[in-house]
């Protein structure tokens, strides 16, 4: 896809967030204060090096790393002080990188207690949709999800985390332990659910599989924002190797 | 052998199963081995008697049908379910809560049960003494079937009601969403978060379950045998092993412990003598820790 | 005068005995990080072990060696590291907790076998006659006193320099690696359960050996002294001095026993007699309150900070591993 058909600047982004300060010890933050924006339909990509605070700083916008400066809205509104739990109804999604799903309860049961937060005459039909894009969960809805192979498991955390019908969807490293087939897949799943104007913000050690879906891609180093161009451009950046021996922003402060 | 051991047993085992099912259900969600679990026992049996001396008041104690005790005994049992599924909630709400929140170690949580163990009972002890207490002073002729088994009518009663009990228990935890969300908890408390699911409410949910059976078994072991401020911590042992027994988490697992330990304990009684009846329940938690420690019904894991 | 100084020896020799115990539980607590609610058990196990050695012989018990009493010291010493090491080696790979419930269990049993095995324990009526040390002097009480107060603190601070060692030996030196980084001191090829194990069976053996000192300072044990009361205690002396320095549980366990003692004869003194039960009841509330006040408030214990400024607890990072999955 070209970059032109990314929605332009004139779509308000759906989520906002700016100045974002957060870790685990309020002495000690992971992430050093990001501004970013991501509009519906959009897919961006996190990237960077190791210990570079991408996870921290999903799981900072999702709730479950506590912030200690800056904001994130959603859909217009702040949702900082929010927690976790209650961010999901308020339209934001979140497939963590392991154990995402409930390995002791059936793919039904892990469906159904998602769609708990929906009005009732929502959760059949929602739970129907997810079935119909993943027919392969839809097939044996009664199996316990400890039973499903690793790329059976991402496609019901995805399920999972789209059944509220989220505006945001953030995934940490959803290619992880998977093959190229199994990459593909899930990569082509995303795009699908890009169309429906799912707005997407993906963390991935797969730097090229992730450039190839996402519209833009971010990188971040030491916490910070260091870089941020269009997908199509950090492709065809002969420097993009560099960004995983944490040399590229190194390369860009100094003139 | 005489077989009454096994009415006995039946009778004994379903009061601990209740009494398991409360600690296996914290255990899983909280993840700590809660020592005023007994307490919960204590508190609800005094609950009721408390609540039923003022309903006699209202309603009489003439004793209804067969059974020794009257509607006061009757009505008391719910409130005295809501009372202490309550007093559940608030200890964890003034304490364990707190300590949570601080992101205490879990041999804090079961240093902090032991001393709230302590404080409960001997509360309990202060306001009603060590003097035992009944539900009533009614004898009752215990009906025969054959084999030379009998019962009385309030044993066969509690069987029942203890039946109903874990049926509802089970289909709570099988077929709705609370019961979904709490085992989701148990599962996986991070990703419950990320479900949307407010896991502080699935932890009080767990509290006011587990506090009520508690107080339905101590309310039964009121009836059976009699109420005294020590009758919930002698029973702490069996519930563990009970729950151990089962595998922590699981539900049945906790009923099907809870009749296994009942029933040895009455073959002990029988064949060894009833001094060493406490010590049944040493003997099958260290055979479990010894043979199987994820239990008869758990899953393998830590 | 001399009577206030008899019974403070009196106090002191029972408040460092607990001290003993104290110092026991520290070791598998405060240096390893094992929960055990059975200290009742270990601490009975030890004073039923050394009664039953050194009592004079008696026509309707079995026992009754009329053996010295440092043999039967000794004895409680092991007996009761045994019966923690084989506690140990059943739950220690286990949950954390499990560890916990198996020792509460063990200490009801223990309970249960001083009350039944009458023939050996003397059951319910308990067993008299246990040698106490300088017996010769019992004619004086002052002298008595005194002098047993000196042989319990010699023994507290003989059982306190080996703890000492053991920390800084290289045995200690493992078992703190152990506590800061399990996994580490795992890869490293130490056999961590082992050295967990070693801690409990010796903190389980120092528990018996301050059994014993109190069975022979007072001459007679019965089973209602090794209820749970008696663990709540010792944990209430390891909690308020500080879990993992020595100086704290000595300090905690003088200053618990103080309270504990004190609020004793006050109650005996000021309430009416048939009160005096529930009078009894409301002061275990009220330690059992402070108990996890101290937990929620305090955590490091309240003598902690004001004893070690200079030295971090021990104890801490035992408690900041999270004990299970």
């Amino acid at each position: 896809m070209s970059v032109s058909q990314r929605p332009s600047s004139a779509t308000p982004p759906i989520l906002e967030v700016r100045g974002l300060v957060a870790g685990y010890e309020e002495s000690l933050p992971i992430v050093r204060g990001i501004d970013l924006d991501v509009s519906p339909g959009e897919i961006v990509a996190v990237l960077g090096p190791n210990g570079a605070g991408k996870s921290t700083f999903v799981k900072a916008v999702a709730g479950v790393v506590p912030t200690f400066g800056g904001r994130v809205s959603l859909r217009g509104r702040d949702v900082t002080a929010r927690p976790a739990h209650l961010r999901v109804s308020d339209g934001l999604a979140f497939v963590p990188q392991t154990e995402n799903i409930f390995a002791s309860l059936t793919i039904l049961e892990n469906l159904r207690l998602c769609a708990g937060i929906l009005p009732a005459a929502l959760r059949q039909p929602r739970i129907d949709a997810a079935f119909a894009m993943f027919p392969d969960l839809g097939s044996r809805p009664n199996l316990v999800a400890g039973a499903l192979s690793g790329g059976q498991r991402q496609m019901l955390a995805t399920a999972r985390a789209l059944i509220v019908d989220p505006a945001v969807l953030i995934l940490d490293e959803p290619s992880a332990g998977l093959s190229p087939k199994l990459v593909h897949d899930v990569f082509e799943t995303l795009e699908r659910v890009r169309e429906t104007g799912v707005a997407i913000l993906l963390v991935e050690q797969n730097v090229r599989a992730a450039l190839s879906i996402a519209d833009r891609g971010v990188v971040l180093a030491e916490g910070r924002l260091r870089h941020a161009a269009p997908a199509a451009e950090l492709r065809a950046d002969p420097n993009l190797g560099a960004l995983f021996l944490g040399s590229y922003d190194h390369a860009e402060a100094t003139p | 052998m005489n077989p009454q051991f096994v009415v006995d047993g039946l009778v004994a085992g379903a009061m601990i199963g209740l009494g398991a099912i409360g600690v296996t259900l914290t255990y899983s969600i909280l993840r700590f081995a809660n020592f005023a679990h007994g307490e919960f026992i204590t508190a609800g049996a005094y609950a009721a008697l408390a609540l039923s001396g003022l309903l006699g008041a209202f309603v009489g104690s003439v004793p209804v049908g067969d059974f020794s005790f009257g509607w006061n005994v009757l009505l008391a049992v719910p409130l005295a379910i809501l009372v202490t599924g309550g007093l559940a909630i608030l200890l964890d709400a003034i304490l364990f809560g707190v300590l949570r929140a601080k992101a205490s170690a879990v041999i804090i949580l079961v240093i902090a049960s032991f001393g709230a163990s302590m404080a409960l009972r001997s509360l309990l002890e202060f306001v009603f003494t060590s003097q035992p207490a009944y539900f009533t002073n009614e004898l009752q002729i215990a009906v025969r079937f054959g084999w030379g088994l009998r019962a009385t009518p309030d044993q066969l009663l509690m069987l029942a009601a203890t039946l109903v009990l874990i049926l509802a228990v089970h289909l709570l935890m099988t077929k709705t969403q609370v019961g979904r969300r709490m085992r989701a908890v148990s599962e996986n408390p991070a990703l419950a978060r990320l479900s949307g699911i407010d896991v502080r409410g699935v932890v009080r949910t767990a509290w006011f379950l587990g506090g009520g059976l508690a107080a339905a078994a101590g309310i039964m072991a009121g009836l059976l045998v009699q109420i005294r401020p020590y009758m919930g911590f002698d029973l702490l042992l069996p519930l563990f092993a009970a729950a151990i027994l089962g595998g922590i988490g699981s539900v049945p697992g906790a009923v099907l412990g809870g009749i296994v330990v009942g029933l040895c304990e009455a073959l002990a009684v029988q064949t060894v003598g009833a001094e060493w009846r406490a010590a049944v329940a040493f003997l099958i938690l260290t055979l479990v820790l010894l043979l199987r420690p994820q239990g008869l019904l758990g899953r393998a894991r830590s | 005068m001399i009577e206030i100084l008899g019974y403070a020896a009196f106090f002191l020799t029972i408040a460092l005995s607990y001290a003993v115990i104290a110092l026991g539980l520290n070791v598998q607590w405060g240096q390893t990080g094992l929960f055990n609610v059975g200290v009742a058990g270990f601490v009975g196990i030890g004073a039923y072990a050394s009664a039953i050695l050194t009592a004079p012989d008696a026509a309707d018990r079995i026992g009754g060696f009329a053996l010295p009493i440092p043999l039967g010291w000794v004895a409680a010493f092991a007996a009761a590291a045994l019966a923690s090491l084989a506690l140990g080696w059943l739950t220690i790979r286990l949950r954390a907790d499990y560890l916990a419930i198996a020792t509460f269990g063990f200490a009801v049993t223990v309970q249960l076998a001083a009350l039944n095995l009458e023939p050996l324990t003397g059951g319910p009526f308990g067993l008299g006659f246990i040698p106490r040390p300088f017996n010769g002097f019992a004619g004086d009480p002052l002298v008595f006193g005194l002098l047993n107060l000196a042989l319990v603190a010699l023994v507290l601070a003989f059982v306190w320099w080996v703890l000492e060692r053991l920390v800084r030996s290289p045995w200690g030196r493992v078992l703190k690696a152990v506590r800061e980084d399990e996994e580490a001191a795992r890869a490293l090829g130490k056999p961590v359960t082992r050295f967990r194990l070693q801690a409990f069976a010796i903190g389980g053996g120092i528990m018996g050996l301050g059994g014993a000192l109190q069975a022979h300072f007072i001459g007679f044990i019965a089973p209602e002294n090794y209820l749970p009361t008696l663990t709540f205690q010792v944990w209430t002396m390891l909690v308020v001095g500080g879990a993992g320095n020595n100086l704290g549980a000595v300090v905690g366990s003088v200053v618990v026993w103080g309270l504990w003692s004190g609020s004793s004869f006050l109650i005996g003194a000021a309430v009416d007699p048939a009160d005096q039960a529930r009078a009894a009841a409301l002061q275990i509330v009220l330690i059992g309150v402070a108990l996890c006040l101290i937990l929620v408030l305090r955590p490091k214990g309240l003598l902690a900070e004001v004893l070690t400024h200079h030295r971090r607890p021990a104890g801490a990072q035992a408690q900041d591993r999270p004990a299970t999955r």
